[in-house]
């Protein structure tokens, strides 16, 4: 055997420089050489075997096997060879794209839209449930609550003051505490008056959240104590109204008429709870004859947990009696303890994730069409590809360049996504009406946004160009080198029908979702309020108890306000109630009947709105019997009441309830009695979503107590421009009162539309992506639909040929399409049932399985599938045979 | 893509890189020679395909294991010969412990008389 171990010189002219040095072409050379030598040094083994020069030959290149194949995987040990590949692959993608141009902005646009549209979501979730909140270590500090099940009147987690007195002196769990009830005050002393959320806080407050004043100082234990007068502002507030002045602190402000001094300025991002801009400490103190419900916050123990937490509460409330000596049952109450960030995101996270479900959908879609596109473009790739394995191309190479080039697609369209995604912000954030989305001033891109959208390119790129990667280059395609021009379509076919399919069933799942929570929308909109909001203007002012002492100094101011607005040009009518249909709050109470009777279950609460004389007009309100109130029912006059129509047609079956008397009081004496002048409609007065609810109106003029009388919402009919005619009613009041400051103000259509907002805004954001969907599935059909017709074109001719009308082709096509959607409509429906339910909670009178909406759905696929059909069915009645066959 | 022969032995790719080293201890040698050297030294039964030889040589190089230079053979052919390293020395040396535990770990397992019990 012949050893070739060579003859060494100390140094040949080549290894002067180093390997690491030599360029690319350099070392190709050299494993050229290497081969070479190998080969070179094989075949003169041979030879010297006694093998013929062209045997040996043959057979050192048959052991050696494939040169191509053998330089390629050893390149691959070179290192910064993935760099290499990486740009090679990318200029071959760039160029194979350039080379089909309407392919590569269709994909593009496709795709980029339904990045966008993800990303737009994204920002708008990351903005306001992922981004921090504005409290050190936010998730240590949770929500504890311990009262009633939830209903219009507690709509938050609290805890009866009571309660919470002996709770936070008992709990080890949570290192500290504090507690704060809401509600705007009056500011007044700086520039206009005006009324500020405010939070009523302990002076643990800012400790147990972590946060500290930008400017000034936080509060001390004795904050809260009389005589102390310290106020934190926020920083909104600071800059509107104090022009960023550093040196606010010690200034004096007025609020509630009471003087405090400014001690401190919050951080910009600091306005909890629930916007507040002014932080006034307060001391616990217990009212044996009242209690309140208020959220208290606390802050984790270093090691303890949200479970040990809620043992620890549960346990504490068994324990203490004291504990539970509250005004509710013990056993009525719920103990939680809930993560601050679901008390501040709410219900809209519920929604939000909804939404990113069905962009998701969305994107699902157009991946399915990209991957479509390139399953077609695979067709006409399949012979270079076969040309390209023959020649030694490794499969996984070839893979890897097609995903190159996918996710170069997906890339450029992630980029287009993001500019998409500033702008689709912009959209969503204006299709939500005011106050359905909390923190979006958190809502911007940031890293965190474009960490996702790059993300989801890759991903995307990957998800589309996988399936025709792997099936362009397949084993079996190479024997294709062999065949003709002709290509087999039938597996990819069934491929890119599947393909279809699944846009179709994507594409019904969010038109259902959409349907369902549109035509729920369009219920809430026609709920009868019992009341006419049309052409109504209000507004509402709170009056201090400070300024107006007595219950007469309230109502004269009333009669007056109205008396004024009546008189304003374009008002037909005015006139005031003291708490809106529909407002934040109200008052219910029971009644006695003057023949003795007790009140029948269920109907011993009613509303009881005090109202002037007009309200019945500008409300729209119908009367049914009897008579409204006019201006002789004051105080001096006989006390009359209007009942609503339910509780009267339920106390007086089958005859008017005019004439007779009820009290409001538990022991009523001669002057307690009322005598029911007339009934009126039902109306809705705590949530659209709510039953009408019965009530019991008294005259405004006729209430003694100034508690009835401070919060008043005045009303006025008007053909005139909302804007105009508010602005002449804040002037009315200004012109009495110039330190009273007015809210709320606006048409009523707008405060009630106010209430459906977030409805609203589900119905709007769902539309707009099932539309986004039909969209893009139509494209896929049309695709589908347009490439078979161009691949059958010979098969077409064949039957035009043999006496096939325009028209039957025409249904040929027509029948394909119904072919291709209905199962992808079986399936979509199947899919909707199951997934419809997670909308159950947002549905208002629809179920989730509502026929109507999954039969008008369907409806609405296959006729734009149909549209989309007519384009492709055209050109193929109009295949002229003679063409067609000479295309073979 | 190469024919290979029935008998032929896959080897794992830390046991190519392996045997080189220790061919390498010989002497310094080219490919060609070296797929040689450890057909011979096997009694045949060891059949390196040149897509994993030349992968592996170039592999070991860059981990600095061996080097390269330029040398001409007898038939005036300009030949790539590669040699041990200092590091490629040390290297081997792990290398032969780690085998002569797993040789002697699998040599214990089916001396066991448990195991030779049930086949």
């Amino acid at each position: 055997m012949n050893l070739p171990w060579g003859r060494r010189s100390e140094h040949s002219e080549h290894s002067e420089h180093s390997e690491h040095s030599e360029n690319r072409d350099n070392r190709d050379a050299a494993l050229d050489d290497e081969i070479r030598a190998h080969l070179a040094m094989a075949i003169a083994d041979r030879m010297a075997r006694g093998e013929s020069p062209a045997d040996a030959a043959a057979a050192a290149r048959r052991e050696f096997g494939n040169v191509g194949h053998v330089k390629e995987v050893t390149r691959e040990m070179w290192g910064g060879r993935w760099l290499e590949r990486l740009l090679q692959d990318l200029r071959y993608a760039v160029r194979s794209l350039l080379r089909a141009p309407s392919f590569a902005i269709v994909a593009v646009l496709t795709l980029a839209l339904g990045i966008g549209a993800n990303t737009a979501m994204f920002t708008v979730v990351n903005g306001v449930l992922i981004r921090a909140l504005p409290f050190h270590d936010a998730g240590s500090l949770f929500v504890i609550s311990h009262e009633p099940a939830r209903s219009t009147f507690i709509s938050q987690p609290g805890m009866d003051d009571a309660d919470y007195d002996g709770y936070r002196r008992l709990t080890r769990v949570f290192s500290q505490t504090t507690t704060f009830s809401g509600g705007p005050v009056t500011l007044t002393g700086v520039g206009e008056p005006v009324r500020v959320p405010a939070a009523n806080v302990t002076t643990t407050f800012l400790s147990v959240l972590g946060v500290t004043p930008a400017l000034g100082r936080p509060f001390t234990a004795d904050d809260g104590d009389a005589g102390h007068d310290a106020v934190l502002i926020g920083d909104r507030l600071w800059r509107t109204r104090f022009g960023a002045d550093r040196s606010v602190i010690g200034r004096p402000v007025m609020l509630e008429g009471k003087r405090r001094m400014i001690t401190g300025v919050m951080p910009p991002s600091f306005d909890f709870p629930n916007g507040s801009q002014l932080w006034i400490p307060f001391v616990l103190t217990l009212d044996p004859n009242q209690s309140r419900l208020a959220p208290v916050v606390g802050r984790l123990a270093p090691g303890a947990t949200q479970a040990q937490a809620l043992a620890e509460l549960k346990a504490i409330v068994s324990r203490h009696d004291s504990l539970t000596k509250s005004r509710f049952d013990a056993n009525e109450l719920i103990s939680e303890v809930i993560p601050i960030r679901t008390m501040i995101v709410g219900d809209v996270r519920h929604s939000l994730y909804i939404f990113a479900g069905a962009v998701a959908f969305v994107l699902l879609i157009a991946c399915a069409n990209v991957a479509n596109l390139l399953l077609m473009r695979a067709a006409t790739r399949q012979h270079e590809m076969a040309i390209r394995v023959a020649l030694g191309a490794d499969r996984w190479r070839l893979i890897r360049q097609l995903l190159t080039e996918s996710t170069l697609v997906a890339v450029v369209a992630g980029m287009l996504g993001v500019a998409f995604a500033m702008v689709g912000v912009r959209v969503l954030l204006s299709l939500a009406p005011a106050g359905v989305l909390p923190r979006t001033d958190q809502i911007h891109l940031d890293g965190a946004v474009l960490g996702f959208t790059a993300a989801l390119s890759l991903l995307t790129g990957i998800a589309f160009g996988l399936v025709p990667a792997l099936r362009v280059t397949r084993k079996e395609l190479r024997a294709s080198l062999g065949e003709g021009s002709r290509t087999v379509s039938g597996q990819r076919g069934i491929l890119r029908s599947a393909l279809v399919v699944s846009e179709v069933a994507l594409a019904l799942v969010l038109l259902v979702g959409a349907g369902l929570v549109v035509r729920s929308f369009v219920r809430l909109r026609s709920v009868d309020l019992g009341f006419n909001p049309a052409h109504v203007v209000s507004m509402t002012v709170d009056l201090p108890n400070a300024k107006y002492t007595s219950a007469k100094s309230m109502r004269d101011l009333h009669a007056l306000a109205v008396a004024r607005m009546a008189a304003l040009p374009g008002v037909a009518a005015a006139a005031a109630v003291n708490w809106l249909p529909l407002g934040h709050a109200m008052i219910m109470g029971d009644f006695h009947l003057s023949d003795g009777r007790t009140l029948p279950r269920g109907v011993a609460w009613a509303t009881k709105p005090a109202v002037t004389a007009d309200y019945f007009r500008v409300m729209g309100i119908r009367v049914f019997d009897g008579r409204t109130f006019t201006d002789r029912d004051d105080a001096t006059a006989p006390r009359v009441v209007i009942f609503s129509a339910s509780l009267a047609k339920r106390l007086w079956p089958g005859k008017s309830a005019v004439g007779e008397r009820i009290s409001m009081q538990e022991h009523p004496t001669a002057g307690d009695w009322f005598t029911i002048v007339g009934v009126v409609d039902d109306v809705v007065e705590q949530g659209i979503r709510q039953d009408r609810d019965a009530a019991v109106y008294q005259p405004l003029a006729q209430v003694g107590s100034s508690f009835f009388l401070s919060h008043v919402s005045y009303t006025v009919r008007t053909d005139g421009d909302p804007g105009t005619v508010g602005a002449a009613m804040r002037n009315v009041i200004q012109t009495l009162d110039k330190d009273q400051p007015v809210e709320a103000l606006g048409s009523l259509e707008s405060f009630i539309a106010s209430t459906i907002a977030e409805p609203l805004f589900q119905a709007r954001l769902l539309t707009l992506f099932s539309m986004f969907a039909l969209l893009l599935a139509s494209i896929g059909i049309y695709g589908v639909l347009a490439y078979s017709v161009t691949e059958r074109t010979h098969e077409i001719g064949v039957r035009i040929a043999l006496g096939a009308r325009p028209l039957d082709v025409g249904r040929m096509i027509a029948w394909r399409t119904i072919a291709l959607i209905l199962p992808g409509l079986a399936i979509g429906v199947v899919v909707s049932l199951g997934l419809t339910r997670v909308l159950a909670t947002l549905l208002f009178q629809v179920k989730p399985t509502d026929l109507a909406t999954f039969a008008g759905v369907g409806a609405l696929l296959t006729a734009v599938a149909l549209i989309a059909a007519l384009l492709p069915a055209r050109r193929a009645s109009r295949v002229d045979p003679l063409v067609a066959l000479r295309h073979e | 893509m190469s024919k290979q022969p029935l008998s032929r032995i896959e080897l794992l790719q830390g046991t190519l890189d392996f045997i080189i080293l220790q061919t390498l201890r010989w002497g310094p040698g080219h490919g060609y020679g070296i797929a040689q050297m450890i057909r011979a030294n096997s009694n045949e039964t060891l059949q390196v395909d040149t897509g994993s030889l030349y992968p592996a040589l170039h592999r070991l190089e860059r981990k600095k294991w061996i080097e390269a230079d330029w040398d001409v053979s007898e038939n005036r052919q300009r030949v790539r010969v590669y040699r041990l390293t200092a590091a490629g020395r040390k290297q081997l040396a792990v290398e032969r412990s780690r085998w002569e535990q797993l040789t002697q770990a699998i040599a214990g397992v089916m001396r066991s008389p448990a195991l030779e019990g049930e086949t």
